[in-house]
């Protein structure tokens, strides 16, 4: 595994320009092979070569094109103060999640000399940093596992700061700038004083030749020499102080810790002015190198911004010309930069439109106190107060009101000269504007006169809420299919069209192609139309008087789903979609749209249960979304209940089916992951007995077409494994399925896998996913899916890719990334557990019991158990008194050991794989979605090994923080892990607790997640652990899954636990010791194994 | 060339001298302050002194580079007319804003006439000159030299013309302050004397600290605080150049006679389209 770290690395001299570089590094799991023997290197670092071969394999990286530079070139060792024990540096955070290490608790620093890559790009004939887009390609590399690498937090960091940073050029945030500094007075010369206007010294050649070397300007010259002014770049504004205020919080120190050359005591550069030097140093660099044209030059020939672009640091500017220019600069930048803090007032500047078109329009000029800023007191009210209204006003505005108005009035009219007009009076209101002139302010100057400090208030109908659109209707009715039989559904059926026209329209009016041209002729930018003030776009409105004229002559019919893709796929602001009031196609698209309009379905009479109302509500979404013959995905977060509304569907539709006179309904497909096979045939057997089912899983399974059609056509679902979906594909499309079912569909992610396009292939009424991760994140697996349930609807994927995957992932998109959602919002049903209104739906605590069948081999070890104990029960010298409680106790145990895992029966050090045992398979998966959902969980088990086990195996193989908490944790240790787990700026973790140690007394409420991964009798010791996440501190609804191994022991101690519940007051020990009081046919019946539950 | 002056006021101020003066002798006024041959310049009061290098004339005698006093004496307005005018002005809020700025309103002129007195000078009896130079005739290129220079210091300090006018800065200051629009001048001309800001480097400085006592390997692997799950992508803004507009056009450092705006919206512009690849 390679770590990629890196940091930005300023020169530390006492140069007055200190250089800057971003230097990438990467560690490694291994050793590296090419150490140089000289220095102190970091062992496990990518050496030149070994870092080359990364760089140029792996990640893409190319040697700057057109010059004779490799990337060795670009590659030097740099220092870094590392943490270090034992002579050794410790690993990263994210490489010892790789490692078999434990990370010491004590360390010092040492300093390592690490070979790094520094970051360029070529353009313009020179070197220039390349940092923002480096790391943005990396960060990308990284999310989609293209290369082997993952980032570091360090990395991750500089990806985050750069992308925010990148704002500051995109968005004008610097400025010409020139730097004064005092040098070392020369021999001769005294240091130079500030100038006073009074007193002018000699500067005669002020604004004329400033290189004069004549013998006349010697006093010139001496004095010269003790200043310097260099012209550059400076970073400005509000956004850029706060981003860095928030950054610093976010910067691990590693970013502080490198250095081109240590000394002797470990440090670190303040992070501050870490990235002050890095954003500065990267926008003077970048505008640098920017080349402007000849003619550009000559426009700013003389000029701050030509000394500023071709700044040489080698060569700082010394004429008192400058050192004037120096002074005005300053003026004006402390102006640019003075924002109304000193003020207790806003000023605020009104724009109101006249009621009749050709009057003058007004800008008012009013102040808002800033205790109160809704209260905005109009310059013309405050003028007319007198008494007790006036010193009302003062004591909201300011003792010195009037001059601090004046000011910022004198400003607001630097920005906006028309304010000037209104100034022509020592009490000045408003000034009045022409339409033209009022079109330019809400276009520019209201825009400055906001980012400065100002407040604007602009009309309503110019804000995006209220603005007034040309835009074009699209008027769409469902088509009644030419057959006409149909039995007067208020449904469309599969094959119906959707009818449209277009038409034009402003804002929610419809208007004729001639006031449409009057319009797109209208002088002014700015009209009043039927009463309401707009802005047109005249080119805009010409294009789609085109598009129009070219539509409204065919007669298009569209399949609903075209017309679905058509209607959130284009631009809101120009096509708006509208229905016939009455139509179904409105209803439809509404309750698509909105799913809570849904009419909520009543649970189906045949279901055991009762469904939760968003339950209801979900069934109601899929009958809705099967009828109109679309494809959708039920993507609630795990806990809610899936499963549940799946087998509610099955029902229901057997219950309509049986309605209508239909008998058999061909039978459902569902295909799950391995682990869950079992437990989908459980819950299905719990919530409907009456429909069957059949496991079509390992050896035993039919294997010719004609045994499996049978059994197609005897059971209402057919459940079987991704695996098998594969390795039988010929029995599985030879089938027309009512229905397919993916359970974890996120399983067919890999378009080119064999798996996947045999699910693709079959043959099926509906399609169904199901997923508990959010998709809607996961762009490719988005893709895959809608693949699966709706071939084409979001293109093919490479198009998909170049439309909205590198657009929303890499371009950070906002618009792409709405839109993909509202194409793809109607066939997503997706509740969190954090919606207000599932939350209401939900009990607190909710349980849930996880069903796993037992491999073949936890099967046969658990047979030849009971063979063993069958024997020791009744052969000849049968056990009795203390041996046989002995032996009943012992057996309980190894059954136990055994559902967990065959490694902790056999205690022999063989693999902990999930592929040994579906419970831990099952326990892994849904983890996975708990940090998925960046969530924590506590894992409790009654055995210290496989407490042992899993942790180890989570954190190892899995890469996921865990604590661990067993009989032998020590006080203090416990107590920092429960803080660092329950720390709210934590990562999310899993907990893994032994059932004992850790069943009172602490909170661990950052969890709610909880798993029992095996049983104990007692309900009461499980609830007591449960609430360690369920106490006082909870927020969030906990989820408590317990595992249940089918057919076993496990299976009947839950029996028990249940039917204990329902009978108060048995007797039932806090321990296992009563049950050595069971006969031996009771205890049989207790361990027995039935066979229907394994599971390869 | 460069010119002497940009702002309208300088400009009139040489305007109102070429009215005044024959034209051929500010010519040479003109070549005499371009070419650095005025030594010293002192403004004290409504007082104008300078040290100007004469030229070698053998016909007058001169054979060793000569060095001429010159003076330049503006014709002072009375204190109780500048009372008068400074209400006038102090009435105005458009006057007293631009004042703010250190620009002096365009319309000032009309608030002096109202009281039969001109700012700047309008004839020769506005202002009294001399110079020790052999030429007779006034003004002599020396002081018509000297004109040009007291035009480009105007630029930078507006002031300078009421002082020239016969009223000090500490009464003009105390005069304003009688009216409510007037002190916020008076507090502002006050603030404007600023001290020069040294620098200690060039970007700012990077200083290195010891480690932090109590570092622990996840402060320094993945800092204290989790990065936010998204990074938040502001609205677009529809205007360019916001920061440098909010100083209006021209600022006082530009020299140029095109748009510092359009230059720099252009250079935004620029910077951005050309720089994609490492955007």
């Amino acid at each position: 595994m390679i770590i990629l770290h890196g940091t930005w690395i300023p020169e530390t001299d006492e140069e007055f320009v200190q250089q800057g570089a971003f230097y990438l590094w990467a560690e490694s799991d291994t050793k590296s092979k090419h150490l140089r023997k000289k220095g102190h290197m970091h062992p496990q670092q990518l050496v030149n070569a070994e870092l080359t071969e990364l760089l140029t394999k792996e990640l893409g990286t190319k040697v700057p094109s057109k010059s004779s530079a490799t990337l060795e070139n670009f590659i030097s060792p740099q220092y870094f103060w590392l943490p270090t024990a034992k002579g050794e540096p410790l690993p990263s955070l994210e490489l010892s999640r790789y490692l078999e290490t434990n990370l010491p608790d004590k360390f010092e620093w040492d300093c390592w000399e690490i070979d790094c890559y520094m970051s360029v790009s070529y353009q313009n004939n020179q070197f220039v940093p390349n940092v923002i887009s480096f790391l943005n390609d990396l960060h990308f590399i990284a999310l989609y596992n293209l290369a082997d690498v993952q980032l570091g937090s360090d990395l991750l960091f500089w990806y985050h700061y750069s992308q925010s940073f990148k704002q500051v050029v995109l968005r004008d945030q610097y400025i010409p700038a020139l730097r004064y500094r005092e040098v070392q007075a020369a021999p001769n010369g005294k240091t130079p004083k500030a100038k006073k206007s009074t007193k002018v010294a000699v500067k005669s050649s002020a604004k004329s030749s400033a290189k004069s070397t004549s013998k006349s300007t010697k006093t010139t010259k001496a004095k010269a020499s003790a200043f310097e002014i260099y012209p550059g770049w400076e970073i400005i504004g509000d956004r850029y102080e706060s981003q860095i205020q928030s950054y610093i919080e976010y910067m691990p120190l590693a970013c502080t810790a490198g250095c081109s050359d240590p000394g002797d005591t470990p440090e670190f550069i303040s992070p501050e002015a870490l990235l002050r030097h890095f954003s500065e140093y990267t926008v003077n660099q970048l505008v640098g190198q920017t080349p402007s044209p000849q003619s550009y030059l000559k426009k700013v020939e003389g000029s701050i911004i030509e000394n500023c672009l071709d700044a040489d640091v080698n060569y700082p500017l010394k004429s008192a010309a400058k050192l004037e220019e120096y002074q005005q600069w300053k003026v004006w930048r402390d102006r640019i930069s003075r924002s109304q803090t000193g003020t207790s007032f806003y000023l605020c500047f009104q724009l109101e439109a006249p009621p009749d078109p050709d009057a003058p329009w007004q800008i008012l000029f009013q102040a808002a106190p800033k205790s109160e800023p809704s209260l905005r007191i109009s310059l013309a009210e405050f003028w007319k107060a007198k008494g007790k209204k006036l010193t009302t006003f003062r004591k909201q505005l300011g003792d010195d009101f009037e001059q601090n108005l004046l000011i910022n009035l004198g400003y607001a009219a630097r920005i906006y000269d028309k304010i000037w007009d209104g100034l022509e009076t020592d009490e000045p209101i408003g000034i009045t504007v022409d339409l033209n002139t009022a079109f330019d302010f809400l276009k520019e100057a209201a825009w400055i006169l906001e980012d400065a400090g100002y407040k604007v208030i602009i009309p309503a109908w110019w804000t995006p809420k209220g603005r007034q659109k040309a835009k074009i209707k699209l008027r769409a009715k469902g088509k009644s299919s030419s057959g006409g039989d149909d039995k007067s559904k208020s449904y469309f059926s599969f094959d119906r069209l959707v009818e449209y026209e277009f038409s034009l329209a402003i804002g929610q009016e419809a208007v004729t192609e001639q006031e449409w041209n009057q319009l797109v002729n209208a002088k002014a930018p700015l009209v009043q139309f039927r009463g309401q003030w707009m802005e047109l776009d005249q080119d805009k409105m010409k294009e789609m008087l085109e598009f129009w004229k070219q539509q409204k002559d065919e007669n298009p019919d569209l399949s609903l789903m075209d017309f679905m893709k058509l209607a959130a796929g284009s631009d809101e602001d120009e096509l708006e979609v509208e229905f016939d009031r009455d139509d179904v196609l409105s209803t439809l698209m509404g309750q698509l749209g909105d799913k809570s309009a849904l009419a909520i379905a009543p649970d189906p009479t045949t279901l055991q249960g009762t469904l939760r109302e968003y339950q209801q509500r979900g069934l109601s979404w899929l009958s809705y979304l099967e009828q109109l013959g679309l494809n959708g995905c039920l993507a609630d977060d795990m806990g809610l209940g899936k499963t549940v509304q799946v087998i509610a569907r099955l029902a229901q539709e057997r219950e309509m089916a049986e309605e209508e006179g239909i008998k058999n309904l061909p039978p459902t497909l569902l295909i799950a992951p391995t682990s869950v096979l079992g437990n989908w045939q459980r819950e299905v057997q719990k919530f409907a007995p009456q429909i069957t089912t059949a496991v079509h899983h390992g050896n035993s399974r039919a294997k010719d077409s004609k045994t499996f059609k049978a059994m197609c056509r005897d059971y209402d679902v057919v459940i079987t494994s991704f695996p098998l979906a594969r390795k039988d594909t010929k029995l599985f499309s030879s089938v027309n399925w009512h229905r397919v079912v993916l359970d974890e569909a996120q399983n067919i992610k890999n378009p080119k896998a064999a798996q996947t396009k045999a699910i693709l292939k079959l043959n099926a009424n509906h399609r169904l996913a199901l997923t508990g991760t959010p998709v809607e994140n996961r762009l490719m697996d988005l893709w895959s899916i809608f693949n699966f349930l709706n071939p084409g609807y979001l293109g093919t994927q490479t198009q998909f890719r170049k439309q909205f995957e590198m657009p929303i992932q890499k371009d950070n998109k906002q618009t792409t990334s709405t839109m993909l959602k509202r194409l793809v919002e109607p066939f997503i049903l997706r509740r969190v557990k954090t919606d207000k209104s599932i939350i209401k739906d939900l009990p607190d605590k909710v349980e849930q019991k996880l069903y796993c069948n037992l491999t073949k081999e936890q099967a046969s070890l658990y047979e030849a158990v009971l063979k063993d104990v069958e024997e020791k029960l009744n052969g000849p010298d049968a056990a009795d008194g203390i041996q046989r409680k002995g032996l009943i106790l012992a057996t309980l145990t190894k059954l136990k050991q055994i559902c967990n895992h065959p490694r902790q029966f056999l205690q022999d050090e063989s693999e902990f794989t999930p592929e040994r045992s579906h419970k831990l398979s099952r326990l892994m998966e849904m983890i996975d979605e708990v940090v998925e959902e960046r969530e924590s969980a506590l894992v409790f088990t009654q055995f210290r090994e496989i407490g042992d086990a899993l942790e180890k195996y989570l954190r190892h193989t899995r890469h996921i923080n865990t604590y661990y908490l067993h009989g032998g944790t020590n006080r203090k240790k416990r107590e920092k892990m429960i803080e660092e787990f329950q720390d709210p700026d934590g990562e999310p973790s899993i907990f893994v607790l032994s059932l004992k140690a850790a069943g009172v007394g602490i909170t661990l409420t950052k969890a709610n997640h909880v798993f029992h991964f095996d049983r104990w009798w007692n309900p009461a010791v499980e609830d007591q652990a449960t609430d360690r996440a369920f106490r006082i501190g909870q927020t969030k609804n906990v989820f408590v899954h317990k595992f249940v191994a089918m057919g076993t022991l496990e299976e009947r101690i839950d029996e028990m636990i249940e039917d204990k519940k329902k009978l108060a007051g048995a007797i039932v020990g806090s321990d296992e010791s009563w049950l050595t009081e069971l006969d031996n046919d009771a205890f049989r019946e207790l361990i027995a194994l039935n066979k229907s539950a394994i599971l390869e | 060339m460069a010119q002497f002056s940009r702002t309208w006021w300088g400009k009139n101020f040489i305007a109102a001298i070429e009215k005044i003066v024959d034209s051929g002798r500010l010519s040479r006024g003109r070549s005499y302050a371009r070419g650095n041959k005025v030594k010293s310049f002192t403004i004290k009061g409504g007082t104008v002194e300078a040290k100007v290098r004469g030229s070698v004339n053998p016909y007058f005698g001169v054979y060793k580079e000569p060095l001429y006093s010159t003076k330049i004496q503006f014709e002072k307005i009375s204190r109780s007319k500048w009372n008068a005018v400074i209400a006038v002005i102090a009435s105005k809020a458009s006057l007293i804003s631009r004042l703010l700025l250190n620009e002096i309103p365009d319309n000032i002129e009309d608030s002096f006439n109202l009281l039969d007195v001109n700012l700047l000078p309008r004839s020769g009896k506005d202002f009294k000159t001399s110079c020790s130079c052999p030429d007779y005739s006034n003004p002599c290129k020396h002081i018509a030299g000297v004109h040009y220079l007291i035009a480009a210091e105007l630029d930078n300090d507006p002031f300078l013309l009421f002082e020239l006018r016969g009223i000090s800065r500490e009464d003009l200051k105390a005069e304003l302050a009688k009216s409510p629009l007037g002190q916020a001048l008076s507090a502002e001309m006050s603030a404007q004397e600023q001290d020069l800001v040294p620098v200690e480097s060039y970007y700012t400085k990077t200083e290195s600290m010891p480690v932090p006592k109590d570092t622990s390997l996840k402060s320094f692997w993945q800092g204290e605080k989790r990065l936010p799950q998204t990074i938040e992508s502001p609205p677009e803004v529809s205007v360019s150049a916001i920061a440098v507009k909010k100083q209006g056009d021209f600022p006082s450092f530009w020299h140029r006679d095109n748009s510092f705006i359009e230059a720099m919206e252009d250079l935004y512009k620029r910077v951005k389209t050309k720089n994609k690849s490492l955007l």
